[in-house]
């Protein structure tokens, strides 16, 4: 049998049509499946939880919700008359306290002066005693025992009035440290009375502004969320199937899903950890994992941390963290080529 | 373009109206192509149509989603 040749054409024409679309359609498919992008990201940001570091009555809140502060405003106010108390009260135990110093000071002095008499004693009788001891032909042997003994007595006078500075000195140190101490405690109260203006710790937005003039903060309850206004980010949430297409550094079109917007960004880092869901603990610490595994195996989603380029937000648009973005990922395999 | 578009507030992938597009497409070139006769050319027509639709298919996405 002879084969045709409009036979062979037709075939031949087909089977090239066949396998362009196989080969086109599987770099497709590659493409779509593994390229680095994902409809699933999420602006967040940095959230200060700001509690009062003393604990009182609300007396004044300047702030509204949602108002933009810069850091160092004043947030609200805590009722300072308690702690400006504190302070007179402190400041009047460091004047006690330097008074008592001065008077430890003094006491020195006349114990140093009794201290020189009691030498001046002593030196005499001691004097008197040699002299005697040197003419003792003469002087009877009770007279110079006497004399003996009475500069014996000085000495230990004397002795007595040098530990007595001793202790004076002692007790001047514990004056002075008992003045330091109660200057620690006024800075305290100071630091106390200045505390109870609650400022803001960066520049941001204040969120969800929960204190009333009247509430009562207690130390380190947050009472407001301030959203650092220069940490915003985006989390993008990218199937395990396309992490190995991108890097650090990688630079990423941000699309928001409020109006379209587009930002660019660059990627700083790739989770490193996600929670294995088929492995929760189940009753006697023993893994609760699924009874089937499917033919179907579902890609897990790690998160990937990007920053926003802050030059390229445009001013109209609101950024609020919890917002949705498609992140499209610019590979930089170009320059890894040139790399290696 | 943009990996998805918004269709009366619903936000799909755009690779669906390339989809569409090349329905279209295909549909201007059977028709052509079966006025003209040219399908004696062709071994399995609908193979051939099946074919040709993926290669369109594949071609403008991979163009448009570089």
């Amino acid at each position: 049998m002879k084969i045709q040749p409009q036979a062979l054409l037709r075939f031949a024409i087909t089977a090239a049509v066949v396998i362009v679309a196989l080969l086109l359609g599987h770099a497709l498919w590659r493409h779509y499946m593994y390229s680095p992008w994902t409809r699933d990201g999420r602006v967040r940001a940095e959230v200060v939880r700001v509690a009062p570091d003393v604990s009182g009555l609300v007396t004044k809140v300047p702030v509204i919700d949602n108002q933009e502060v810069k850091k160092g405003d004043v947030l609200f106010e805590i009722d300072p008359l308690r702690f400006r108390i504190a302070l007179q009260q402190t400041e009047a135990n460091l004047d006690a306290a330097k008074a008592s110093a001065r008077a430890a000071g003094a006491n020195i002095d006349a114990v140093l002066a009794s201290a020189s008499a009691r030498k001046a004693e002593y030196d005499m009788r001691q004097e008197q005693a040699t002299r005697r001891e040197q003419l003792a032909e003469v002087v009877p042997k009770e007279e110079r025992t006497d004399a003996k003994s009475a500069a014996e007595t000085a000495r230990a006078i004397w002795q007595q009035a040098q530990a007595s500075g001793h202790q004076a000195n002692a007790a001047r140190e514990q004056a002075e440290a008992a003045v330091v101490q109660a200057q620690v405690a006024v800075d305290r109260a100071k630091l106390d009375l200045e505390r109870t203006e609650v400022r803001a710790p960066v520049d941001g937005y204040v969120t969800n502004l929960d204190v009333r003039v009247g509430d009562y903060a207690a130390t380190g309850s947050p009472r407001l969320a301030l959203i650092d206004r220069h940490s915003y980010y985006i989390y993008g949430y990218f199937e395990e199937t396309k992490l190995p297409h991108l890097r650090v550094g990688d630079p990423v079109d941000i699309r928001l899903m409020s109006g379209g917007t587009h930002l660019k960004g660059r990627i700083i880092g790739v989770a490193r950890g996600i929670t294995d869901r088929d492995n929760p603990t189940g009753k006697d610490l023993l893994a609760d994992v699924n009874p089937t595994f499917n033919w179907v195996r579902l890609a897990q989603r790690v998160p990937v941390r990007i920053a926003i380029d802050e030059a390229s937000v445009p001013k109209d648009v609101v950024l609020a963290a919890g917002m949705t973005a498609s992140i499209d990922v610019q590979p930089r395999r170009v320059l890894d080529k040139d790399e290696h | 373009m943009p990996r998805e578009i918004a269709l009366a507030d619903a936000l799909v992938p755009s690779i669906l109206l390339v989809y569409l597009g090349c329905l279209l497409v295909l549909w201007v070139i059977d028709t052509i192509v079966g006025h003209y006769g040219l399908y004696r050319y062709v071994w399995h027509p609908s193979l051939f149509r099946v074919a040709v639709f993926f290669v369109l298919f594949s071609a403008v996405g991979l163009l448009l989603y570089p």
